[in-house]
């Protein structure tokens, strides 16, 4: 019963817009001194604790990296390589912004970054060009959800914690799905572009290639250092976050002399308003997760699932549907912290690997990432392009497509994430 | 297209300026700080000093081939630090992630009332964050490991965090009160995290 409050109360206060963090904060306070088993002191013990963790410090150095590759014109670099790369095909700067998110998912973990700092620059590129904007805006906001598949991944740290298997895994499991997934929407933009007849942008030059690349060289490194060396076994995840910031530090201050102070300062700030507001959200979600898992609520509602049906198709379509769902009301850190220990137990018992599991729902949550109301990413595209949010929604929606449809291939494909998992760690 | 059109080229540091490059943000802009105050230079160092202490573990474990052994806790400590104090910076700029889908279907009144209630729920949960936290302080006498200090100093410094959280959301309501609306009300109005 008390149990049911705090649910209805969670999402009550969550749809009133109160802060993610407080709905979920003080929901656990009112239902902990509501039951009074336990002390209240044990509600900010678990938040304290909560992001007292090793693994969690990953979090704040890929958001560093990120803010710092979009500052020191990393980014820039990158895109004008994959310009070069792409830019002769028809609807040439819709594959070069596919083409540059895929480069930019190996440096950055969150899908937001990729919008706010990559989509800026693709936004005005195309529109430059004379795409119509809601073409621009699709685009880009569906190829920002590849940044936390392919490592490194905020989502995939924070599934990692809390579901405790290795990160490292994660990640390698992200890759061939994040690929695919870039596939799947260079395909989609290849027939928007014959439909609408749009123009190649660029002539094929091996000369401005070669230029983009020499001037894209050391930006490049940076994704090579960062994927390789989580892949290669040399970095943990936390290192790697690290090495990344100081890369693009070295780069941004001593090579490309692109960071002042006042800009390092602006970085600086923002990477603690963002991790503070992540980390903020891990830390109240734990306090609600532990009461779901010492109330039994995540053992009932596995029997539960499975009292309707055992087939393992089923199950994972139900559980694909929960989270898409989910995914569009719910904060992506916020809905893994509170979803793994509910879902996990299930599919488990259903012999499915929590690696390749992570990847399904970290790749649903991102497509939540792309719907209203809380799609975080096309407020950012909004916000940078000037299109309205009702207008952004629309253009984004029919480039869920072809991400759904990647979505189930990874869903019934384990192969698909597990295979390199396997090779590397196994 | 052509490159021109992005603005004018530039010479990029050490690089040779073959072809401009065309670089249609950052450098140019000028960098806007006007959101900062004084009180942020705390969360500032805490900030950097994880980024130092966790580099030099990094470090250590490479190049020395041996981690140094402190580094770990404090690092963790350091996070809790820089996510509680950074956390009252957020609620200073109002920048919390919430839901503000439903206020387009709420006329005035009523979402007056609603975004009122918010802030009033906001200060509430801080104050009571607060006080669990000073409780939770004073309770505590366990060390850390690494260091000849107590635990306690971490929860004084987060309850430090929530008075200040306190604070800024008791003036946050006074300001939504006396404007008239909050930015759930007009999302205009907001400056959205990245």
């Amino acid at each position: 019963m008390l149990l049911a409050l705090l649910f209805v109360m969670v999402f009550g206060l969550l749809i009133f817009g109160v802060p993610v963090a407080i709905a979920l904060a003080l929901s656990s306070l009112a239902f902990i001194l509501l039951a009074g088993q336990v002390p209240d002191l044990v509600v900010m013990h678990r938040m304290i604790n909560g992001v007292n963790s090793f693994p969690l410090l990953a979090v704040p150095f890929f958001i560093l990296a990120g803010n710092l590759m979009n500052t020191a014109g990393i980014t820039n670099r990158i895109f004008d390589f994959a310009k070069a790369c792409v830019g002769w095909m028809r609807g040439g700067l819709g594959h070069v912004n596919i083409g540059a998110s895929v480069v930019f998912a190996g440096m950055s973990g969150a899908a937001v970054a990729d919008a706010g700092g990559l989509g800026t620059i693709e936004i005005k590129a195309m529109r430059d060009a004379g795409y119509d904007p809601d073409f621009s805006v699709g685009v880009t906001a569906a190829s920002s959800t590849i940044g936390p598949i392919i490592p490194p991944s905020l989502p995939m740290v924070i599934y990692g914690v809390v579901a405790s298997s290795s990160i490292g895994q994660l990640f390698a499991a992200g890759f061939i799905p994040g690929l695919m997934m870039a596939a799947s929407l260079m395909i989609m933009v290849a027939w928007y572009a014959r439909a609408r007849n749009y123009p190649r942008d660029a002539r094929f030059s091996l000369a401005v290639l070669w230029g983009s690349f020499q001037r894209a060289f050391l930006s490049l490194l940076t994704p090579i250092i960062i994927v390789g060396g989580i892949l290669g076994g040399i970095f943990t995840p936390t290192e790697a976050a690290i090495a990344a910031s100081a890369y693009a530090l070295f780069l941004g201050v001593a090579v490309y002399r692109t960071l002042t102070l006042r800009r390092l300062l602006r970085v600086s700030f923002d990477t603690i308003e963002t991790t503070a507001v992540v980390m903020f959200i891990v830390a109240a979600a734990s306090i609600f997760a532990w009461i779901l898992t010492s109330n039994r609520v995540t053992e009932q509602f596995a029997a539960l699932i499975l009292t309707i049906t055992e087939n393992p198709v089923l199950i994972l379509l139900m559980i694909n549907v929960i989270l898409l769902v989910v995914g569009c009301f719910m904060e992506t850190i916020a809905a893994i912290t509170i979803l793994v220990p509910v879902l996990l137990p299930i599919v488990v018992k259903l012999g499915i690997d929590p690696v390749h599991f992570g990847v399904i729902m970290v790749l649903n949550l991102m497509i939540g990432l792309l719907t209203p109301p809380v799609g975080m990413v096309i407020y950012v595209l909004s916000r940078v392009s000037g299109v309205p949010f009702e207008r952004c929604v629309t253009a984004t929606a029919p480039f869920l497509i072809p991400l759904v449809a990647v979505l189930l291939l990874v869903t019934f494909i384990p192969q698909l994430s597990m295979f390199l998992p396997t090779l590397i760690y196994r | 297209m052509a490159q021109s059109t992005d603005g004018p080229g530039k010479d990029y540091g050490g690089e040779a300026p073959k072809a401009p490059p065309h670089f249609p943000q950052a450098e140019d802009e000028p960098v806007d700080l006007s959101d900062i105050r004084p009180e942020d230079s705390i969360v500032l160092v805490l900030f950097w000093a994880l980024a130092g202490v966790v580099f030099l573990q990094f470090f250590s474990r490479y190049v020395m081939n041996d981690s140094i052994g402190w580094t770990e806790e404090i690092a963790r400590y350091l996070l809790v630090l820089v996510t509680f104090v950074g956390a009252a910076l957020a609620v200073r700029k109002n920048t919390h992630i919430a839901v503000e889908f439903f206020y387009r279907y709420l006329p005035g009144a009523g979402g007056r009332v609603c975004s009122t209630l918010v802030d009033l729920l906001r200060i509430g949960f801080f104050f009571a964050a607060a006080w669990i936290t000073a409780k939770l302080a004073l309770k505590t006498n366990q060390k850390m490991t690494s260091l000849e200090m107590g635990k306690d100093v971490i929860y004084w410094i987060v309850f430090a965090a929530f008075v200040a959280m306190t604070f800024y959301a008791l003036r946050l309501a006074w300001r939504h009160w006396r404007q008239g609306y909050s930015v759930l009300t007009r999302p205009a109005e907001r400056q959205l995290i990245d």
